[in-house]
């Protein structure tokens, strides 16, 4: 029983997701019925599977290409939360996207994800995983194609860094599974030479790269723009997210023998502390609504990959605890977003305000999801926050100034937002705005009551969730559940969240408007600088990369039309080069052929006679 | 029907019903396309039976009112294409080898403009010159077994070791057979056949030979050096990496999927020549698949060829608002070469590196890891301009068999990736048996 759940959690959205293709234009509302049953059937299901175990196996491809499953609490958890958002997010859509045209593509997309997401958490062999996997690449390039006419530059970026990314990691998997000897991903267990090295590389990349991490994050914000909107709230900011880390997780606890004293470990904390930090630095100017998330998006992923790389319980714990948090806000707040742009017609912060009284429950949903990500008490976000910064603090004075300094511009961001979207002057335009329709509020409400829930409660998440999947052994005897803060990170963090307050009410004072508030640190001497270079995507690493490429291609190009000017130019000129010589010799004149005659007669003799 | 009259009655009914072909052509002309389609059919049933290996064959139906002769050269290089492919002889191999040579040689002229029949001439003298190349080492090779057997030649060597320069002079010929660097500038100047032609002889099948023959004779026949197998990858890599480059900088569309096809040969070469067990499977398997995705991209490139009248990328644009069929399959194709599940050509690529992996070759893995990059740009970029963005030339769908054909190509490579199990289990059974020979 439990084994046909399981596979139906794979099967039935790719089924549906089919089904709705197919679905004539006439009938109205049964690609949303179909969607909303099978995203439904999916969370119960997820529900019922939550707590089991079960191992499946299956041979498929040969070559250790096994089609493995399994079923334990780890992958319970990632399954429970993606059926979770699957379900809400479907549901926000069927409001969303009422008169939109290409609702229909959206649906088939949308539960293809669904579909091969389930199946890379399921998946116990590396190559299965690497499927599912990479096979999101082509329903994440439909979703991004189908939000607008020049959605498909962006599209086309989102592939190349992302199938890229994912070839790295088909390596890695391949001299993974060549070290290990198997590629059942319970069975390996390596220990850290120069190539495993190598190989934990390569997974990483590949698996940062779908949390979206630097230097791997540009086609995000990008994505922001130009997909249509629920798209970012259910891949980059919940699934990819969760699935990202989850993997990571998985690499560095379970395949490879990780310590902290490895060199893995301090890379993975630089990786997470620069993420951090410049992907804020860049929130923090934006005047797009959605724009401004998916750099935030961005910065979170570096304090669960700082959590991660720490390697000690208090950071693993952090991490992953972070992972969750941030599906929940950041997913919540994205919906805000829409809830926004459905009513208003714009994301542009330069043309939103005042919102707040128009529609309340959307900003109630917003404030306590922007307090969760800012890392107020008692909201999740600061739980987790406070065990990241912990980990931290034991590894590295640095990477913990590099996180609180994050938070610092994380909360002076979210400041801006609000004040410039729901509090400030009502704009002109948006005096007939009111609240959005049931099913989209639904959503938002119930993920952010999970918020509030998970730092209320946190014992739920930590005890249940978290603490189980990283195990007794590494957790060394430590319980995080309930208020474990010390009392220095505590009062950092309320110092840090009180200047981020004076920072902003400085601003607004300065400047006279919300959206202005960061203007002093934007239009700071050289960092002005370096932020005119940002926003025209001179450090794009997704530019940088290509011209690279365009000069290999001309040089490649350059090599095969010298071989051809070998074959087109340099042989038929040296062939006609002799026939010419041997054609003036044939004149047709008779006393020529004489002479010729004779003296080939004469070298014959004189040859015969010598 | 017992397998060796199947086996000649693959090979010498098209070849002989070839020539009785135009005279069909002055009954009826749909008696001569009818009688064209049986022809292949009855070599394709009978292949089916003895070996899954010419899927490809299914495509000649799309070779509707052409000239008389059309179909009497795509028969007779079938015919070829099987003689090779059973030949256990040096010389009939040889023979069949130069047929193929002379058929595509008019294929490619095939409207005798100037410059069809320049394009022609360089592919005839380029491949010939390799074909004689080739002719003297295996001379040699008989010199130095006595026999132009295969089986004998394989009882000979068994404990003897084969000099070089045989090896590097068979190798010319199956490099310039198969479009390898240095001998590769004659495919993209092939473009200017028929679409069918390329399609079918340039990307699915005529390349594929000098592959096979690589296959037949440098892995189930006898061993080779490990110097050369070094060699013969340097040869592949430097293939993959300059044509992917170069038709990244091409605007000709015909002309880049024909790089394309050079770069991708170089996939199949690393498998093969790894030389182990995963790798050569995944050689045989990159060349089932490369060939299925591959006849798809060409067929689209001809619909769109044929609807927009041009081949230049860059003055195409948004096609797929009009040409939705062809656009998805285009973009199928494209996934599957590119090497994205679930897509048939996710396996082989895998497999394929996975050869170089277990070999420990990991900087040569590196590069084709760039070749792989290389391959997701320029296919995105030509899938990019010539159906997203603004519609340049008003173009409509192609009539209904062609979309037919390609949506078929399409579809079937999304199945080799679904059912793996399938055409991988007979890929393990021919590298099973060309090892075991071997070892």
């Amino acid at each position: 029983m439990i084994l046909k759940l399981l596979i139906a959690t794979i099967l039935f959205p790719l089924l549906a997701g089919l089904l709705v293709l197919v679905v004539p234009k006439q009938l109205k509302w049964v690609k949303e019925v179909l969607t909303i049953l099978v995203t439904g059937f999916g969370l119960c299901t997820a529900i019922a599977l939550f707590n089991k175990t079960l191992m499946f196996s299956i041979p498929w491809a040969g070559f250790g290409i096994d089609f493995s499953l399994r079923l334990y609490n780890f992958s319970g958890f990632i399954l429970l939360a993606t059926a979770g958002f699957g379900f809400l997010i479907a549901l926000y859509c069927t409001s969303f996207l009422k008169d939109k045209d290409y609702a229909k593509q959206f649906y088939l997309y949308y539960l293809i994800s669904l579909a091969f997401t389930n199946g890379a958490i399921l998946a116990d062999n590396l190559i299965l995983l690497l499927f599912f996997w990479e096979g999101l690449l082509g329903s994440i390039f439909g979703l991004i194609l189908i939000g607008g006419k020049d959605a498909y530059k962006t599209a086309i970026k989102t592939f190349i860094i992302v199938g890229v990314t994912d070839l790295c990691m088909m390596i890695g998997m391949g001299i993974t599974g060549h070290l290990a000897g198997t590629f059942t991903i319970s069975q390996i267990s390596l220990p850290l030479t120069p190539l495993a090295s190598l190989a934990f590389t390569l997974l990483m990349i590949g698996a940062i790269s779908k949390a979206g991490s630097m230097p791997f994050h540009s086609w995000i914000p990008d994505a922001a723009i130009d997909a249509p909107l629920p798209f970012m709230a259910f891949l980059p900011a919940a699934l990819e997210k969760l699935l990202g880390i989850y993997f990571l997780a998985r690499i560095s606890f379970d395949l490879f023998q990780l310590t902290p004293q490895s060199w893995i470990s301090p890379m993975l904390m630089i990786i997470g502390s620069l993420t951090i930090l410049f992907a804020v630095m860049m929130a923090l100017i934006q005047k797009d609504y959605k724009r401004l998330l998916s750099y935030h998006a961005i910065s979170q992923v570096g304090y669960m990959i700082l959590g991660i790389g720490t390697m000690v319980p208090a950071g693993m714990v952090g991490g992953l605890f972070h992972m969750i948090n941030h599906a929940l806000y950041k997913s919540c707040l994205f919906l805000t977003g829409g809830s926004v742009e459905k009513q208003t017609g714009s994301t542009n912060l330069e043309k939103l305000g005042g919102l707040g009284a128009k529609m309340p429950i959307t900003f109630i949903c917003f404030l306590v999801a922007a307090a969760s990500i800012s890392g107020v008490p008692p909201f999740n976000g600061f739980f987790s926050k406070e065990l990241i910064y912990d980990g931290a603090m034991e590894r590295g004075t640095i990477f913990y100034i590099a996180a609180v300094l994050g938070s610092f511009l994380t909360a002076a961001s979210f400041l801006k937002l609000g004040h410039a979207a729901f509090l400030g002057p009502k704009n002109i335009e948006n005096k007939k705005v009111k609240e959005s329709p049931l099913p989209m509020l639904i959503p938002m409400i119930t993920i952010a009551f999970i918020c509030i829930l998970f730092g209320v409660w946190n014992a739920l998440p930590l005890n249940h969730l978290i603490q189980p999947v990283i195990g007794l052994e590494r957790l060394e005897g430590h319980n995080f559940a309930g208020f474990h803060v010390s009392g220095f990170l505590f009062t950092m963090t309320l110092i840090v969240l009180g200047l981020a307050l004076l920072n902003h009410l400085w601003g607004v004072k300065r400047t006279g408007s919300g959206l202005k508030a960061a203007d002093h640190i934007h239009y700071a001497p050289g960092l002005h600088y370096m932020y005119d270079k940002a926003e025209k995507r001179v450090f794009d690493p997704y530019n940088i990369g290509l011209a690279i490429v365009t000069i290999v291609a001309h040089l490649a190009f350059g090599i095969d039309r010298a071989i051809d000017w070998i074959y087109g130019t340099l042989i038929v000129k040296t062939v006609s080069l002799f026939t010419g010589i041997v054609k003036m010799l044939q004149d047709g004149n008779y006393v020529t052929y004489i002479v010729w005659s004779l003296t080939g007669t004469g070298i014959i003799l004189f040859l015969v006679l010598r | 029907m017992n397998n060796s009259l199947a086996l000649l009655s693959i090979v010498f009914v098209p070849v002989i019903g070839a020539f009785l072909l135009p005279l069909a052509g002055y009954i009826h002309k749909y008696l001569r396309n009818a009688a064209a389609f049986i022809l292949v059919s009855v070599s394709l049933l009978l292949s089916i039976k003895l070996i899954p290996q010419v899927l490809s064959g299914t495509i000649i139906n799309v070779s509707q009112a052409m000239p008389l002769g059309f179909n009497l050269m795509l028969v007779l290089f079938l015919g070829a294409m099987m003689g090779i492919v059973f030949s256990s002889n040096l010389i009939l191999l040889y023979l069949f080898w130069e047929i193929t040579g002379i058929v595509s040689w008019r294929l490619i002229g095939f409207f005798r403009g100037q410059k069809d029949v320049l394009m022609a001439d360089k592919a005839f003298l380029i491949t010939v010159f390799g074909a004689v190349v080739m002719l003297l080492g295996f001379i040699s090779l008989y010199a130095q077994t006595g026999s132009f057997d295969l089986a004998v030649i394989k009882e000979v060597l068994k404990n003897q070791p084969l000099s070089n320069l045989t090896v590097f002079l068979i190798l010319a010929g199956i490099l310039s057979k198969s479009a390898t660097l240095p001998f590769h500038t004659w495919l993209p100047d092939a473009g200017v056949a028929p679409s069918p032609v390329t399609a079918l002889l340039h990307a699915a099948v005529l390349v594929k030979i000098g592959v096979y023959v690589f296959a037949r004779l440098f892995v189930a026949t006898f061993a080779i050096a490990p110097d050369a197998h070094t060699i013969v990858t340097i040869i592949a890599l430097a293939s993959t990496i300059i044509s992917a480059g170069a038709a990244l900088i091409e605007t000709d569309l015909k002309r880049i999927i024909a790089y394309s096809t050079v770069s991708q040969i170089g996939f199949i070469f690393l498998g093969l020549a790894s030389g182990n067990m995963i790798g050569i499977v995944g050689g045989l398997l990159y060349i089932l698949m490369h060939g299925i995705a591959k006849a798809g991209l060409f067929l689209c490139a001809g619909i769109v060829e044929q609807n927009t009248h041009t081949k230049d990328i860059t003055k195409m644009g948004g096609l797929i608002r009009t040409m939705p069929w062809t656009a998805v399959s285009f973009l199928f194709c494209s996934l599957s070469v590119m090497g994205i599940p679930p897509f048939g050509g996710f396996f082989s690529k895998y497999l394929v590196f996975m050869g170089s992996i277990q070999n420990k070759d990991f900087v040569v893995t590196g590069f084709f890891l760039l070749g792989a990059f290389l391959t997701i740009i320029y296919l995105l970029r030509i899938f990019k301009l010539i159906f997203l963005g603004e519609i340049q030339i008003l173009a409509k769908e192609g009539s209904k068999v062609m979309v037919f054909s390609v949506v078929l190509l399409a579809v079937l490579s999304l199945a080799g990736g679904i059912f793996i199990n399938y055409p991988a289990q007979f890929a393990e059974a021919a590298a099973l048996q060309m090892l075991g020979t071997v070892k």
